[in-house]
């Protein structure tokens, strides 16, 4: 099997990096979930306050697509359901019962090859999110039958999980997560996994399509993944992908009838003693996950990955989809003459600080700016970590200039904010291409 | 040191918006961020960010210029007293450089923050590169009134009047360089304007080259005891920054290393540069032009092919803007001053003209390469 070799892009050498030491954290008394994580759901609440939920019981629904259902991860009661502007609904806290009375879903055997009935105990189990779909990384929509289905088994993003830490002892249930996959599609599986990885999991799975891939952040992106293998032509051709921890918990609902709510997550950063890989409940606060680990202040908490998480504060939970919570320190003071420095300990991409001649272990990172906004000057360092076949720079002016038939003709479909990250992290001009990225999806999807 | 920025930190709410001065907000924000990095953090994802911006930047292309800078102030005391001495020569050189420089940082940089302030943008770095560029591109002997109304010209109407940094067309160093060259045309070339003492006069290496019709123009060169060495060396008479490959060498590999200065430029211009006089040696014999014999190392060597090569070409703005774009700007480029310093007798110095006209060209090569993209992609669906 052929190797894509991806050649533009970086590995972030930051200090933090997790231990490979597994805990699992104590049941929490309280869980939230926060129908923000989504994107483009209008939430529909389906309980509440004071009401009492199962494991796996409904929520809230999808008010666009009411077959999507949002289940709790435990049992317990309704406790708050907080808003926020316009009354959109910001978070539901449920107070944990002592042990858990699981939803019966009812598997049988049956239901495993039969597509509809595996669409539906995942809509109903509220498994089904963990589905998401491009263009515009929405949970994939139930009326569509989509071209390609990723799952990428190759995490670089920075304190990323290791994917084998995460797939320990569900060997099982992830094989019979992919068998499902390709049954309720009916497309192409395609499993993308790192140019090293010999672990028969990986190169013996069935019914998917292995592909392997090799180079710097963002080679585990499946949408570097999707570029190289479908790409994208219009905003009606569908790829969906979901993480590989998730293939395992398909496989596992329908192994067990049961609900999985536990997932392997990682705590990374400079600013927070322990760094080790954290065994969770679904929609625990970060609070909890926190818990007994000091943080050192000022420090910034993310839910995700330094590049492409967001900032949340400790009593809100990690965010559905993400498998990191990053503690970096946050930046204060300002440097006398900065840009004059010869720059031994600042950290660039760019051959322009003295640190890039002498390679030295790993370099904290700032929440700084450390510089300030300007017009775009095309240095070509933008391009130079996107390992795709779009030319960033036009696409980012056509966007700004709201030219919806150039952004698709370069390409918008195929993009996501977070294969743009890097682009972010080395422009000099300090501009948010995330930003801008999410602002022409926005704007394309509901204009377009 | 904190006596300063508590300073800075209680004048500053008079400059921001709402206070009494905001409308000289630029002002501030010159001085404030110049003296110590901003203190402001990352709004969101990513979260943290690389170390560059562009003061570093636009500084690292000050560093690649100060070679050229030095033994430009060097050649021209040396040109005005060749028998003077090193410090000597510096110092002549020094007294008579300086002024130019101080002229365009000071007219220019008032016209920078002029059109901030009017325009309430923040004043940008790119300013520092043209400020010096643009003496480095004159004779040592011009006016200073004339770098004054030159700067003036490149930065408002090369620059300003089309947006400002980042969306001018053409480089203001060259555009005001160009003003200069065409109105001026006296002080801008000729024999007479590269030495500083008046007794002291001497063509340079292109006017050379070219001047007997009929005849070899390496053989000229030779007779006139321009040596391969020499033009290496730079101690002849030529705009201020140009003459010594050295220097420009020394220059072009900051700005390679650091990636500041695109390699694909550089590498097209000499391609360019070098099939162009190939194909002009191949018809030298047929024709009484003496530039025709001169070889690829040759102009290489002469006027301001290096420089421009490196140092004006390679301005990411006005440059074509794609990977594939920069390379066919480069080739244009290489491939436009031989056209020019061989064909048209009028202009010597092609490299000028050369990259205005290559200017004007790039944003029709990225359009191309942009279409290029885009049917490669919609082939790559197709295959699918």
């Amino acid at each position: 099997m052929s190797v894509i070799r991806i050649r533009k892009g970086h590995d972030l050498n930051i200090l933090g990096v997790p231990e490979k030491k597994l805990q699992h954290l104590q049941r929490p008394v309280r869980l939230e979930l926060c129908p923000l994580d989504f994107r483009g759901i209008k939430p529909k609440l389906l309980v509440r306050e004071g009401e009492r939920v199962n494991a796996g019981g409904a929520v809230y629904r999808d008010k666009g697509r009411p077959d999507i259902l949002f289940t709790s991860p435990a049992s317990g009661t309704i406790s708050s359901i907080a808003y926020g502007e316009r009354r959109t609904i910001t978070g539901i806290t449920i107070d944990l019962d002592k042990s858990d009375i699981f939803e019966d879903f009812r598997v049988s055997d049956a239901d495993h090859s039969d597509p509809s009935s595996i669409r539906s105990l995942l809509l109903k189990s509220g498994l089904w999110p963990v589905i998401r779909q491009r263009p515009f990384s929405g949970i994939a929509d139930p009326d569509v039958s989509p071209k390609a289905v990723f799952v990428p088994a190759m995490p670089t993003a920075p304190f990323a999980p290791d994917i084998f830490m995460q797939l320990d002892g569900k060997d099982r249930a992830f094989q019979s997560g992919l068998t499902l996959l390709a049954r309720l599609t009916g497309s192409p599986v395609h499993l993308v996994i790192d140019e090293k990885n010999s672990s028969p999991l990986f190169t013996g799975a069935e019914d998917v399509i292995l592909h392997r891939f090799s180079g710097p952040h963002p080679a585990g992106n499946v949408g570097i993944h999707i570029h190289h293998i479908a790409p994208i032509r219009h905003r009606d051709d569908h790829v969906w992908y979901v993480l590989p921890q998730d293939v395992a918990r398909i496989g596992a609902f329908f192994l067990t009838g049961r609900l999985p709510v536990t997932k392997v997550m990682t705590v990374g950063g400079e600013a927070v003693e322990q760094r080790q890989y954290l065994g969770f409940m679904q929609g625990s606060l970060i609070g909890d996950i926190l818990e007994g680990n000091p943080v050192s202040e000022p420090a910034r908490i993310i839910s995700g990955d330094v590049l492409t998480g967001t900032r949340r504060d400790l009593q809100k939970p990690i965010g559905f989809y993400d498998e990191v919570v990053s503690v970096i320190p946050e930046k204060t003071g300002r440097d006398f003459i900065g840009w004059l420095s010869p720059g031994m300990r600042k950290y660039s991409v760019t051959n322009l600080f003295l640190s890039r001649l002498f390679p030295s272990g790993s370099f904290s990172l700032d929440t700084g700016l450390n510089g300030s906004e300007r017009v775009m000057i095309p240095f070509g360092n933008i391009e130079s970590v996107l390992p795709i076949d779009i030319i960033p720079t036009w696409l980012i002016k056509m966007i700004i200039a709201r030219d919806i038939d150039e952004m698709e003709k370069l390409g918008i479909y195929e993009c996501d904010p977070e294969d743009f990250a890097l682009c972010s992290f080395v422009d000099a001009s300090k501009m948010e291409i995330v930003d801008i990225i999410r602002d022409g999806l926005d704007y394309i999807e509901k204009n377009g | 040191m904190s006596v300063l920025r508590s300073l800075l930190d209680r004048v500053e709410p008079h400059f921001s918006k709402g206070g009494r001065f905001s409308r000289f907000g630029a002002l501030y924000e010159i001085v404030d961020t110049f003296l110590y990095t901003p203190g402001t953090v990352t709004p969101g994802a990513p979260h943290v960010r690389d170390a560059v911006d562009m003061k570093r930047s636009m500084f690292t292309v000050i560093i690649a210029l100060l070679p050229a800078l030095l033994f430009g102030i060097y050649n021209t005391g040396y040109q005005a007293d060749p028998g003077a001495g090193l410090l000597q020569n510096m110092q002549t050189g020094f007294v008579a450089v300086l002024p130019l420089i101080a002229i365009s940082y000071i007219v220019g940089g008032l016209w920078e923050v002029l059109f901030g302030i009017v325009r309430r943008h923040d004043v940008n770095e790119g300013f520092l590169v043209t400020g010096l560029l643009l003496p480095l591109t004159l004779p040592a002997g011009i006016p200073l009134w004339m770098v004054a109304l030159g700067i003036s010209f490149g930065v408002v109407i090369g620059k300003e009047v089309t947006g400002g940094t980042g969306y001018n067309i053409f480089n203001p160093a060259l555009v005001a360089r160009a003003f200069l060259f065409f109105a001026y045309p006296s002080e801008m070339s000729g024999d007479a304007v590269w030495s500083m003492a008046d007794e002291l006069t001497r063509a340079t290496p292109l006017a050379v080259a070219s001047s007997v019709s009929g005849a070899d123009g390496v053989y000229l060169l030779k007779e006139a005891g321009y040596t391969l060495q020499q033009l290496v060396i730079g101690r002849f008479p030529g705009s201020i920054g140009e003459t010594s490959k050295v220097a420009v060498l020394l220059g072009a590999i900051v700005l390679l290393v650091t990636r500041i200065g695109s390699w694909r430029i550089m590498t097209g211009g000499l391609l360019g540069m070098t099939a162009a006089s190939l194909i002009a040696n191949a018809m030298a014999p047929s024709f009484d032009n003496p530039s025709l014999y001169l070889t690829p190392v040759h102009h290489l060597l002469m006027g301001s092919f290096a420089f421009g090569l490196v140092f004006m070409a390679t301005d990411p703005v006005s440059a074509a803007q794609t990977d594939r774009g920069r390379w066919i700007y480069g080739i244009l480029i290489g491939s436009l001053i031989v056209m020019i310093r061989v064909l048209n007798q009028a202009f010597p110095e092609g490299v000028m003209l050369s990259i205005l006209l290559a200017n004007a060209f790039s944003p029709m090569i990225d359009y191309f390469v942009l279409r290029q993209n885009i049917a490669r992609r919609q082939k790559a669906y197709a295959r699918q």
